[in-house]
């Protein structure tokens, strides 16, 4: 230090009134009449943190717990702010909205068990367990498959991926002992949990209510079990189509709104362009483009309903496996590459 | 956690090089390091990044082996069981509390709900951040979320710590805080890996360095003695003075000065090819001149100095 160089705070009252700014600059410099307002804090040391480090001494988790994880911060956003997916409040309404809408049935097969001769007949004829109901709970077009399963698949799948491409929050897996196999399996099954939830468990929920506000029997359920069945079957493709589809498209973006736009966008346009060629030249063939109409074709086939379409049942199945398959494949090879640059 | 070799050195790269098509990331780097901090130091482009990068499987080198403690990091995850990384430019889920956000890291490393919770709270007192996990990470100042990923890579208590320039754009007091962490670790017998462009910053924290410039390792060692040999090389000392002509002929005759000159108004530079000895002058000169000095500077003390004498000295060689 230089000679005569004093830059000790020994004169400066850290904490007493007087502030760094006073002691600098001084005061009582005949300008006492003048008057200011500062924000005036006093001066105050800082408080110093326990700085220790603790070596942990556990054992680090198998795979399935590390898998499962991923998993439930994935689910868990619906309901908590825990997840590491984020869900606007209005989207968990939506969600909400939709999956009470998908319940509607069971009040009103609650209404007519209460209803005594014809009128109870009637409507239980209206929302009783049939082959065209249990098809229509899953795969009916209004409202469901137009208004319900596409709006909520595009709010589920919207920022699944895409958010993470674009904060590169994906880093965050990537930099742990999880590979991409596991990440992009997990953000399926979670996509595809929450889908199944609404939309199987609804019509499980039907199915089951039916048989207990009625007070079927065994005879019943003998019945009407392989159609349920099948209907379960139609709604896990359902499931499983929208969430492969939904996931490509949030995998190619960065954006949640392209994701949701581009699946509502596939699900609607492919029908409207099918409905235009069928209008004007009298063909169904060009609903093998429409995901919904190879769905509910082939679950006509399932539930063993009046097929609507005319071109072979094996069109549309083959359809729904190469519509899958390439959304996987999408899928799969997008998420490869995130956060990798493999030249 | 021991299933992995640990005879092998935290991190080993073998003649790594690393190019972008006709441009080169990384190249020819054969360096082996285990305990304690070690500053990687250059300037943008360096190769930093990229070294980062291969270390942590995002890249695979062009050429060479890359292990961490033996294993090839593009090939397996294992590795990552035993690190924990610090991204410069990664983003955090700003809706969640530090502690619900480090704790759902913790369970991706497979540890149960009550370990994951307790012992984040451990990390995020560690960090300085104790009073504060329960508000979202959103309201949190740059340090602060400097301080927050510090702590999400070291729940798992891994045994290499990698920081890309965990002190960009902190505050001092922040940066103050962070340094002490690292050197915590790195007493604790931790592998931390700490990029900057900034020398002084890297001083502060450690003496083990490592300097990269356009992908090359310029050297490797103590710093101290890597300053020792430049030594050897002329130096620079910024004087600003009332008076720099009176104070040059002072200088001029001292022994260890061999060039002055005049840069702007009342500022004298010396010039000299002993930094030691001319600073063990410089007081007394000073008293003798009468003069009153406002500052004294060193300019080759950065970053871009010590790179430059050390790709002369490489040319000279």
């Amino acid at each position: 230090m230089l000679e005569g160089f004093d830059i000790s705070d020994s004169d400066i009252d850290i904490a007493g009134k007087q502030t760094r700014m006073e002691v600098a600059y001084g005061s009582g410099d005949g300008d006492e009449e003048l008057t200011a307002v500062v924000a005036k804090r006093e001066a105050e040391l800082g408080a110093i943190f326990d700085q220790s480090y603790k070596q942990w001494e556990g054992v680090l988790g198998p795979r399935w717990m590390r898998n499962y994880s991923i998993y439930r911060h994935h689910v868990y956003g619906i309901f908590t702010s825990k997840g590491h997916r984020y869900y606007h409040p209005f989207v968990r309404l939506t969600i909400l909205v939709i999956f009470l809408a998908s319940l509607a049935p069971i009040p009103l097969l609650f209404f007519s068990s209460l209803l005594p001769g014809q009128d109870g007949d009637f409507l239980s004829k209206m929302w009783g367990i049939n082959r065209y109901n249990l098809w229509g709970q899953v795969l009916g077009y209004f409202p469901r498959n137009l208004c319900m399963w596409p709006l909520l698949t595009a709010l589920v799948v919207g920022g699944m991926i895409s958010d993470d491409r674009k904060n590169g929050t994906s880093a965050l897996y990537f930099s742990r002992p999880i590979n991409r196999f596991d990440y992009t399996i997990m953000k399926y099954l979670s996509v595809f949990a929450i889908l199944g939830f609404v939309i199987v468990f609804s019509y499980f929920a039907y199915y089951t209510s039916a048989i207990v506000f009625r007070g079927e029997s065994w005879a019943y359920l003998v019945d009407t079990l392989p159609i349920f069945l099948s209907g379960i079957i139609a709604g896990v493709i359902l499931v499983m189509t929208y969430t492969s589809l939904g996931l490509a498209l949030s995998s190619i973006s960065q954006s949640r709104f392209f994701a949701a736009i581009g699946f509502l966008s596939i699900i609607y346009g492919t029908k409207i362009i099918a409905l235009l060629i069928e209008m004007q030249f009298d063909t169904t063939i060009m609903y093998i483009l429409s995901p919904y109409d190879c769905l509910a074709h082939f679950g006509q086939f399932l539930l063993g309903l009046d097929l609507n379409y005319e071109h072979p049942l094996g069109f549309s199945v083959i359809s729904l496996i190469f519509m899958n398959v390439i959304s996987v494949g999408i899928l799969v090879s997008r998420v490869s590459s995130m956060e990798v640059t493999r030249e | 956690m021991n299933e992995i070799g640990n005879k092998s050195p935290s991190v080993m790269l073998d003649h790594v090089s690393k190019w972008y098509g006709e441009v080169i990331g990384l190249n020819d780097i054969s360096l082996a390091i285990e305990g304690g901090v070690t500053g990687i130091l250059g300037p943008n482009g360096a190769g930093k990044s990229t070294l980062f990068k291969i270390l942590m499987g995002r890249l695979k080198p062009s050429q060479g082996a890359v292990r961490l403690f033996g294993i090839d990091p593009w090939k397996s995850t294992t590795p990552y069981r035993r690190i924990g990384y610090v991204s410069e430019s990664e983003r955090m889920y700003d809706w969640m509390t530090s502690l619900d956000f480090i704790s759902t890291l913790a369970r991706l490393h497979g540890m149960s709900r009550e370990e994951a919770v307790e012992r984040s709270k451990h990390v995020l007192n560690f960090v300085g951040l104790g009073d504060v996990y329960y508000k979202e990470i959103g309201k949190y100042s740059k340090g602060m979320r400097q301080r927050v990923k510090i702590a999400h890579a070291l729940v798992h208590n891994p045994d290499l710590i990698i920081l890309d320039e965990p002190l960009h754009g902190c505050d001092p007091i922040a940066r103050t805080s962070i340094m002490n962490v690292i050197r915590e670790l790195g007493l604790q017998g931790k592998t931390v890996l700490v990029s900057s462009h900034i020398l002084e910053e890297i001083e502060r924290i450690t003496e083990q360095i490592v300097i990269l410039n356009n992908g090359k390792l310029l050297a490797i060692g103590n710093l101290h003695a890597i300053r020792d040999l430049l030594d050897q090389h002329p130096h620079r000392i910024l004087i600003n003075c009332e008076n720099p002509r009176d104070l040059a002929g002072l200088f001029i005759a001292s022994e260890p000065v061999y060039g002055v000159r005049f840069p702007d108004k009342g500022q004298l530079e010396i010039h000299t090819n002993n930094l030691s000895a001319a600073h063990d002058a410089l007081p007394s000169l000073i008293v003798k001149s009468n003069q009153k000095i406002t500052s004294i500077e060193n300019p080759d003390d950065n970053l871009d100095s010590l790179i430059g004498y050390l790709i002369g000295g490489i040319n000279h060689g």
